[in-house]
C-alpha cells in the first residue's frame, strides 16, 4: 500500500478501527442478537414482545441498523478481505495450534460474510424501500421475517434441515470468529502480553465460545421446534391488541400475509 | 548413553539429500538429489559441505555445487537459516541424526519462502537489516568518549532484556508469518545503484516489518537511554508495515531459534503503539 | 578531508568500532566484508571482556595488573606499551559499550557483574549471558547502522577483499574487491585500508572459528608486501566439542564459574560420570596448579588435557580423545542464568544437558596471536600517543590493520577475554590516527588520483578470475585439498611441536600448494560462484600455513602456545635440597640465556617467487614490565620462583 495514499498514511488507524469494529458494535450485537433470538426458546409471545420492543424505534430503526449494524459489519467485511487477500495462510507446513486458529479466524470470516449478506436478504431483504423489495427481494424469497409475526415467520423461514444446517454453520463461524477474534484483539491492543498471560485467556475465551455456541443450539432448537400455525394466532392476537391500544400502528409490511 | 559416546557403527551408509536448486534470480527452480555418505554427529551444513564437495547427483551427472550460506556453525550468526523438511530453520544445528528420526528417506532442503532467491539455497535478505534502519534500531548515545558508566539496571530488566538481544536477525520468525510476504523487487535495466536502492528501500518500508522488528523496539524502547527516542520507534511501528499487519498466527514464537518470547514482545508493543496512538490523537 | 574516504576490510568488532569512530569523527567510510556485518564471526565469543574494575580494584587489582597479567600471560612476546596502552583503556571500554546498550550481567544493585577468567587472579571479566560477543557486536553494528542510515558509512557485503591498491611509491591508494552475488571486480580509492578481517582457523581445517575466518584478506595483503608478525602462534583452546565439521567452543567461562576438569583414574572407566566417586577422579590441573586450578592460561590447560589423553592414556573414551568438563555440581538455574547460551549449544549438538552431565571436552585450534605487523609511536610513559597515524599502520603506509588480524597484543599465548578487548580497542584506537593522517597529509584524495591506478588494478584482477575460471579442467578438489592442509597443519603445528615433523610438514604442504593451484572448479559460472570464492581462499591460505610451519621450525624454544618439548625447560628433579636449588639456578641461566635469544617477534615476509615466506627477527619493547619466568605457581617448581626473585632483588639493588 503506498505511504502516500489514504490508506497508507492512515494504515494504523484504519486496523485498529477494524479490529474495534470486530468487539463493537459487531460482537455486542451479535451477542444481543443471539440472546433476543434465544428467547424463542421460552415461546412465541416473548419472543414477539422481545422484537415489538426492537421495532418500536420506528423510523428510527433503519438508521440504527445502518448506523450501528450494516457499515460497521460492511466496514469490518471489507476490510476483513483485503486483509485476507495479502496474507499466506500456511497451516500445512507450520501445523501450530495458533496457526490452526489463525487460518480459521480467516476462514470463518469469509464464511461469516456470506452468511451476514444471505441472512439478512432472507430475514430483512436489507432495505424497506418498496419497488427493491417487491421486485427484487421477494421474488427472490428474502425479506420472509415479519417482525409481527415473529417467531411464525421464522419457524417457516427455517423449516429445512438444509436451512437449519446452514445456519448452524454460518452462526457457528461467526461464533467462532468472534471469540478468537477477541483472543487477538487482547493482543493487538496489549491486554494479555505474557505467555502465561496468553494461554489463560485462550481458556476464558473458549468458555465463551461454548457458552455462545450453546446459546446458538438453543436458539436453533428452539426455531425449530416452534409450532407455527399456534404462534401465529397468538402473534396476531397481539397485533391485533397493539393496534387497538394505539401502541403501534398497522403497518402490513410488517404483517405476515 | 548419551549421544557422544554412542558406539562407532553408523546406523547407515549414506544420507540422501532433496535440494531445490535455482540457478539465479527470476530462473525456474527445480529439484536435485544428491547422496553423501554418513557421519557420526552429521548435521545440515555438514552435510552440504559434502554435497559441495562431490558436486554430482545420484544419477551421477557432473553439476555445479550447491550454493548456501554459513558462517558460525553454531546457531549464532543466522547465515545458514533455510527450509530444512519444509520448515524453516538453521541448518548447523539440524542434527542429521534427528531428521532422519522423523523422515528415515531423505532430507529435503529448499530456500526460505520470503525473500528473493539469489542461487540456490542462498537468499537475498537485506530487507531485514533495511528494518532495522527504519525502526532506529540502536541507542542515540551522545558519541563515543569516554563518559562513564551506562544507567544502572536491575537484574530483572536486563533478564528481560537479554533474550531479546539475541535476535540474529536470521529471518525464521518472518518467514514463517503468514502475514509477511516476498517482496522481489529486481533492479530495472538502466537504473543506477543508488536508483534501485532507494526504490527498493521505500517498497521494503511500506510492508511489514515481521516480528523481529516488533521486538528491536520493545528492546530498545526499554532501555533506559533508549527511551529517549522511543517516540521514534513508536512512529515507525504505527507507519504503514508496522505492528498493525501482525494477524497474531504466532508461528513467530514457535520457529524462532533463540527462542525469544516475540508474542510477548507484539503485545507490549501493540499496547505501547494504542496508547502512542491516543496521545498523539489528543495531544495535538 | 571532504572527499577523502576510509575503506574497512572486515566488520567485526575491531571493523564495527573503527568505522563507527571514524563516522563519528565526521570521515567517509566504506566497510567491506563476506558476510552482512551482523554475522561476523565475533558472534561466536562467548566468554566476556576484560578490564579492571572498581571492585576488582579494592582487591588490589589495577590498569597495571591487567597490563602485567596479559604481558605475562603472553609469555612476554609483546610490545609492551601497545598493551599497557590497552589495559588502560579497558574500564572506558566497558563503559562504552554498556552505554551502548549491551546487555550485560548485573549485580543486585545493578551493576556489571563480573567472573574470573583464566590467567588471573582476579574477577575482571564482564559478561553478557554466554555470548558477549554477539552482545557486543549488535551493539556496535547498531551504531553503525545509526551512521550508515545518515549516509557516512555505505556497506558493501558479500564483497571479497582481492588486494589492496598500491602506487609507484608503495603508498597504499585503495582496493580491490568482488562482489559475491555478481561476480563484478572493482576498485574502490581510499586514503585508508584498514584491515579487520579476523583469524584464520581454516588453515587447520576445523577450528573453533567461523566458516569465513580463512585468513584471506591477511594473506593478500602479506602477499601484496605487508609483514607478517609471529606466525607460529596458534592457540589451542583447551576447551571445545569434538565435531564433524567444526569444533564448537566451550567457553571458558564454564571454568570461570566453577567448572572443573577431570578424568577417571582408571583408564576408560565405563561408569557414568557422575557415579564415579570422587576419589576415583584425578582433577589434575587443580592438582597441579594448586593457586589456578582450571583457570590456568590457556596454553597450560591444553597441554596438561593433551597429556593426560595421548601421554597417560587418560581419555575418557577409548577411541577418542576427551576428558571431562564438569558443572554438575552448580545448581541448574545457577548455570542456566550465567551460562545458557553455552550450554544450549551444548545440548543442541550433543543431545546431552550439561547441567547434569559432565561435558566432554577437547583442544582444538582457536585463535592465532599473530597477525599483520603493526606499527605504534610510544609515548614517554610508555604508552601510545593518542591520534597518531603510525598507530595500528602496517609497514604499507595507509594501510592498517586491526582486530584478530594483527599481531600487537597477545604475544605468545592470548588470555581469555582479552581479544573482544584489544579488538575494541584497535578499532577505537585506530580511528583518530587516520584522522590525523587524513586531515594533515597534503596531497590529493584517492578519488582524485589518474584512474589509470584504479582501472590498473581492476584489470589485473580480472585477468586472474577470468584466468582462474577458464583454465579449463584440473585436478584435485579444492575442498578435499583443504581436508588434506587441515589434517597436516592440525598434527604438527597445534599443542605439541617437533622438528622432524615440521620439515616433513612443509614439504607436504609445498606440494598441497602445488596441487591446489592446479585444482579444478566444478562450477564455472559467473554468478555466486563459491566454489571459486573457496578455491581462491584456499590458495590463500597456503602462504600462512607456510609461514607458521617456517615459524615453528625456526623457533627452538617452549614459549607460550609454542611448545617443543626437545627444548623443554628441565623440570627440578633433585630431592637433595642443594641440588635442587643448583637445579633452580641453573633454570633461571637457560631462561635467561633463551629470552636473549629468542625474546623476538618473529617477522615473516613473502617472497612471491620462491612462493615461500622469509623470517626476521625483530626485537621486543620490553621496557616496562622485565620479563620472568612463567610457572603459574606450578607445584614443585617454587624453588625457582624464588631463586628469580632474589636474582631480580639484587640486580636493581
Ligand atoms: C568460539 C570463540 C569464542 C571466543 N570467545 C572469546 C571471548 O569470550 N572473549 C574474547 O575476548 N575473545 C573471544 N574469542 C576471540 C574473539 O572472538 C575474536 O578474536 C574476535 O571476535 C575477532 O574480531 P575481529 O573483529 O578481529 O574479526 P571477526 O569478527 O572475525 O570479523 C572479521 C570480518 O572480516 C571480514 N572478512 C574476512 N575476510 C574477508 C575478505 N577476504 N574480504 C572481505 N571481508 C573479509 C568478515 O566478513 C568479518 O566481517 C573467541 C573466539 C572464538 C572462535
Ligand atoms: C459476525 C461478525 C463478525 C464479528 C463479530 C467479528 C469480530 C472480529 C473481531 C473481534 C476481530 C478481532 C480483531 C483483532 O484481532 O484485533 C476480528 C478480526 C477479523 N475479522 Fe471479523 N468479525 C466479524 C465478521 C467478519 C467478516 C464478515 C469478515 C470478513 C470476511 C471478518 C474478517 C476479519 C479478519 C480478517 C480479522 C482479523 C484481523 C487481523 O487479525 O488483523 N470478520 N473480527
Ligand atoms: C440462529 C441464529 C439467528 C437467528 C435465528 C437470526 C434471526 C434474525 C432475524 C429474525 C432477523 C430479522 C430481524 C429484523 O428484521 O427485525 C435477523 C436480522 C439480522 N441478523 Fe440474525 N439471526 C441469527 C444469527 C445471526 C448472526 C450470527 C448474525 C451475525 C452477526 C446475524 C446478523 C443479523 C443482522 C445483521 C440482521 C439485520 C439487522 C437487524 O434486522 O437487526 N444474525 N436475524
Ligand atoms: S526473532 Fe528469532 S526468528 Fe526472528 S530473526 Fe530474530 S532470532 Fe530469527
Ligand atoms: S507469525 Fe506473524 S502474524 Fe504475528 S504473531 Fe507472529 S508476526
Ligand atoms: S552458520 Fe551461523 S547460524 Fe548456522
Amino acid at each position: 500500500m503506498a505511504a502516500t495514499s489514504f490508506f497508507g498514511r492512515y494504515e494504523f488507524f484504519i486496523w485498529r478501527l477494524h479490529s474495534l469494529t470486530g468487539l463493537f458494535p459487531i460482537g455486542a450485537y451479535l451477542v444481543v442478537h443471539l440472546a433476543v433470538n434465544a428467547s424463542v426458546l421460552s415461546g412465541p409471545s416473548t419472543y414477539q414482545k422481545n422484537v415489538y420492543q426492537i421495532h418500536s424505534l420506528e423510523s428510527l430503526l433503519p438508521i440504527v441498523e445502518w448506523l450501528f449494524v450494516f457499515l460497521p459489519i460492511l466496514f469490518h467485511a471489507i476490510l476483513g478481505v483485503i486483509i485476507i487477500r495479502t496474507s499466506r495462510p500456511n497451516p500445512y507446513r507450520y501445523r501450530y495450534a495458533s496457526n490452526f486458529r489463525y487460518t480459521l479466524q480467516r476462514a470463518t470470516g469469509i464464511i461469516a460474510f456470506a452468511f451476514i449478506v444471505w441472512h439478512v436478504f432472507q430475514m430483512h431483504g436489507w432495505f424497506h424501500f418498496r419497488p427493491w423489495v417487491e421486485h427484487v427481494v421477494e421474488p427472490l424469497h428474502g425479506a420472509q421475517f415479519k417482525p409481527y409475526n415473529a417467531a411464525s415467520t421464522l419457524g417457516v423461514a427455517l423449516h429445512s434441515p438444509l436451512m437449519l444446517t446452514l445456519y448452524a454453520i454460518g452462526v457457528l463461524s461467526c461464533v467462532y470468529h468472534f471469540v478468537n477474534g477477541l483472543w487477538t484483539m487482547g493482543i493487538t491492543w496489549g491486554i494479555w502480553t505474557s505467555a502465561q498471560g496468553q494461554r489463560r485467556a485462550t481458556r476464558l475465551c473458549a468458555i465463551l465460545g461454548v457458552g455462545l455456541a450453546l446459546l446458538t443450539g438453543g436458539v436453533l432448537y428452539g426455531v425449530a421446534t416452534v409450532d407455527t400455525d399456534a404462534a401465529k394466532k397468538i402473534e396476531d392476537q397481539m397485533y391485533k391488541s397493539r393496534v387497538e391500544s394505539k401502541d403501534i400502528r398497522p403497518n402490513p409490511e410488517k404483517v405476515a400475509q | 548413553m548419551d549421544a557422544a559416546s554412542k558406539p562407532d557403527n553408523p546406523p547407515r551408509a549414506d544420507v540422501t539429500l532433496r535440494i531445490l536448486r535455482q540457478d539465479g534470480p527470476g530462473q525456474a527452480s527445480y529439484w536435485e538429489t544428491h547422496r553423501v555418505p554418513y557421519e557420526r554427529e552429521m548435521n545440515v551444513v555438514s552435510a552440504l559441505q559434502k554435497v559441495a564437495a562431490q558436486a554430482k547427483t545420484v544419477e551421477g551427472q557432473n553439476v555445479a555445487p550447491v550454493a548456501w550460506d554459513c558462517n558460525c556453525l553454531e546457531e549464532v550468526c543466522g547465515a545458514c537459516t533455510m527450509l530444512v523438511n519444509g520448515r524453516v530453520r538453521q541448518a548447523c544445528s539440524a542434527l542429521v541424526d534427528r531428521l532422519l528420526e522423523d523422515r528415515p528417506d531423505c532430507i529435503e532442503l529448499a530456500p526460505m519462502q520470503k525473500f528473493p532467491v539469489v542461487r540456490d539455497l542462498v537468499v537475498d535478505r537485506s530487507r531485514l537489516f533495511r528494518t532495522l534502519q527504519k525502526l532506529n534500531a540502536w541507542l542515540p548515545v551522545d558519541g563515543y568518549y569516554d563518559m562513564g558508566r551506562g544507567p544502572l539496571v536491575s537484574r530483572e530488566e536486563q533478564e528481560k532484556a537479554y533474550p531479546l538481544s539475541t535476535c540474529m536477525a536470521c529471518g525464521c520468525c518472518v518467514d514463517a508469518c503468514p502475514q509477511y510476504n516476498l517482496i522481489d523487487e529486481p533492479r530495472q535495466d538502466g537504473e543506477s545503484e543508488e536508483e534501485y536502492l532507494a526504490r527498493r528501500n521505500a517498497q521494503f518500508d511500506e510492508n511489514f516489518i515481521g516480528a523481529f522488528g516488533i521486538n528491536q523496539v520493545v528492546l530498545f524502547n526499554t532501555h533506559p537511554t533508549g527511551r529517549h527516542t522511543g517516540k521514534l520507534r513508536l512512529e515507525a511501528l504505527l507507519a504503514p508495515g508496522g505492528i498493525q499487519h501482525c494477524g497474531n498466527a504466532q508461528n513467530c514464537v514457535r520457529v524462532c531459534p533463540k527462542e525469544i518470547p516475540l508474542t510477548t514482545s507484539i503485545g507490549q508493543a501493540g499496547r505501547a503503539a494504542t496508547i502512542h496512538s491516543l496521545q498523539r490523537w489528543f495531544d495535538r | 578531508m571532504a572527499n577523502k574516504r576510509v575503506m574497512i576490510i572486515g566488520g567485526g568488532l575491531a571493523g564495527l568500532s573503527a568505522a563507527m569512530r571514524l563516522a563519528e569523527m565526521g570521515v567517509a567510510v566504506d566497510l567491506m566484508s563476506l558476510t552482512p556485518v551482523r554475522r561476523s564471526h565475533s558472534v561466536c565469543a562467548q566468554g566476556g571482556i576484560n578490564s579492571c574494575s572498581d571492585l576488582t580494584r579494592q582487591a588490589g587489582d589495577s590498569e597495571w595488573k591487567h597490563f602485567d597479567d596479559t604481558v605475562y600471560g603472553g609469555d612476554f612476546l609483546q610490545h609492551q606499551p601497545p598493551v599497557k596502552e590497552m589495559a588502560y583503556w579497558g574500564p572506558k571500554i566497558i563503559d562504552l559499550m554498556d552505554r551502548l546498550g549491551v546487555p550485560f550481567n548485573r549485580t543486585q544493585e545493578g551493576y556489571l557483574d563480573r567472573r574470573r577468567f583464566g590467567g588471573t587472579m582476579y574477577p575482571r571479566t564482564a559478561f553478557s549471558g554466554a555470548t558477549t560477543g554477539q552482545q557486543l557486536l549488535y551493539a556496535l553494528d547498531e551504531q553503525v547502522r545509526r551512521w550508515e542510515t545518515e549516509g557516512r558509512v555505505k556497506k558493501y557485503e558479500f564483497w571479497d577483499f582481492l588486494g589492496p591498491i598500491l602506487d609507484d611509491q608503495g603508498v597504499c591508494r585503495g582496493c580491490v574487491g568482488q562482489d559475491l552475488v555478481s561476480m563484478e571486480i572493482r576498485a574502490f580509492p581510499a586514503d585508508a585500508v584498514v584491515i579487520a578481517s579476523g583469524g584464520c582457523g581454516l588453515v587447520f581445517g576445523k577450528s573453533t572459528m567461523s566458516m569465513v575466518c580463512t585468513g584471506s584478506a591477511v594473506s593478500r595483503a602479506f602477499q601484496a608486501g605487508v609483514k607478517y608478525g609471529n606466525p607460529e602462534f596458534i592457540q589451542v583452546h583447551p576447551t571445545a566439542i569434538p565435531g564433524a565439521d567444526k569444533l564448537r567452543l566451550m567457553s571458558e567461562s564454564a571454568r570461570g564459574e566453577g567448572g572443573r576438569v577431570w578424568v577417571p583414574r582408571r583408564p576408560q572407566d565405563h561408569r557414568e560420570p557422575r557415579t564415579i566417586p570422587e576419589s576415583e577422579r584425578f582433577y589434575f590441573l587443580e592438582e597441579r596448579y594448586p593457586a589456578y586450578g582450571n583457570l590456568v592460561p590457556r596454553d597450560i590447560a591444553t597441554r596438561e588435557i593433551f597429556d593426560v589423553c595421548v601421554n597417560e592414556g587418560l581419555s575418557v573414551e577409548a577411541d577418542r580423545q576427551c576428558v571431562y568438563l564438569d558443572l554438575t555440581h552448580i545448581a541448574a538455574d545457577e548455570l542456566t542464568r550465567k551460562l545458557g547460551g553455552i550450554l544450549h549449544i551444548y545440548e543442541k549438538f550433543q543431545g546431552v544437558d550439561p547441567r547434569f552431565t559432565p561435558m566432554k571436552i577437547f583442544p582444538a585450534v582457536h585463535y592465532s596471536m599473530g597477525g599483520l605487523w603493526t606499527d605504534y609511536e610510544r609515548t614517554d610513559e610508555g604508552g601510545l600517543r593518542h591520534g597518531s597515524p603510525r598507530n595500528q599502520v602496517t609497514n604499507i603506509p595507509r594501510l592498517y590493520a586491526i582486530g584478530e588480524c594483527d599481531y600487537q597484543y597477545h604475544g605468545a599465548n592470548r588470555l581469555g577475554a582479552n581479544s573482544l578487548l584489544s579488538c575494541i580497542f584497535s578499532g577505537l584506537f585506530v580511528a583518530p590516527g587516520i584522522q590525523t593522517l587524513l586531515s594533515n597529509e597534503p596531497g590529493p584524495a584517492a578519488s582524485e588520483l589518474p584512474a589509470t591506478l584504479f582501472a590498473a588494478a581492476q584489470r589485473k584482477h580480472q585477468q586472474a578470475f577470468d584466468g582462474f575460471l577458464g583454465r579449463g579442467k584440473g585436478d584435485g578438489n579444492p575442498y578435499l585439498l583443504h581436508q588434506e592442509l587441515g589434517e597436516v597443519m592440525t598434527k604438527v603445528a597445534t599443542v605439541v611441536r617437533r622438528n622432524d615433523q615440521l620439515r616433513e610438514a612443509l614439504a607436504t604442504v609445498d606440494q598441497l600448494h602445488e596441487r591446489a593451484q592446479r585444482c579444478s572448479l566444478s562450477d564455472t559460472g559467473r554468478w555466486t560462484n563459491q566454489n571459486l570464492v573457496f578455491a581462491r581462499a584456499l590458495l590463500d591460505m597456503f602462504p600462512i600455513a607456510k609461514s607458521i610451519l617456517n615459524g615453528a621450525l625456526q623457533r627452538d624454544e617452549c614459549r607460550g602456545a609454542h611448545y617443543k618439548p626437545e627444548f623443554e625447560p628441565k623440570h627440578l628433579t633433585a630431592q637433595d635440597p642443594a641440588e635442587h636449588r643448583r637445579q633452580a639456578e641453573q633454570w633461571c641461566d637457560d631462561f635467561e640465556a633463551q629470552n636473549r635469544k629468542w625474546l623476538k617477534s618473529t617477522i615473516a615476509t613473502w617472497n612471491h617467487d620462491r612462493q615461500q615466506p622469509e623470517l626476521t627477527y625483530e626485537e621486543i619493547d620490553a621496557s616496562l614490565i622485565p620479563p620472568r619466568p612463567r610457572l603459574y605457581g606450578l607445584a614443585g617448581a617454587e624453588e625457582i620462583e624464588q631463586v628469580w626473585k632474589e636474582r631480580t632483588t639484587s640486580s636493581t639493588k
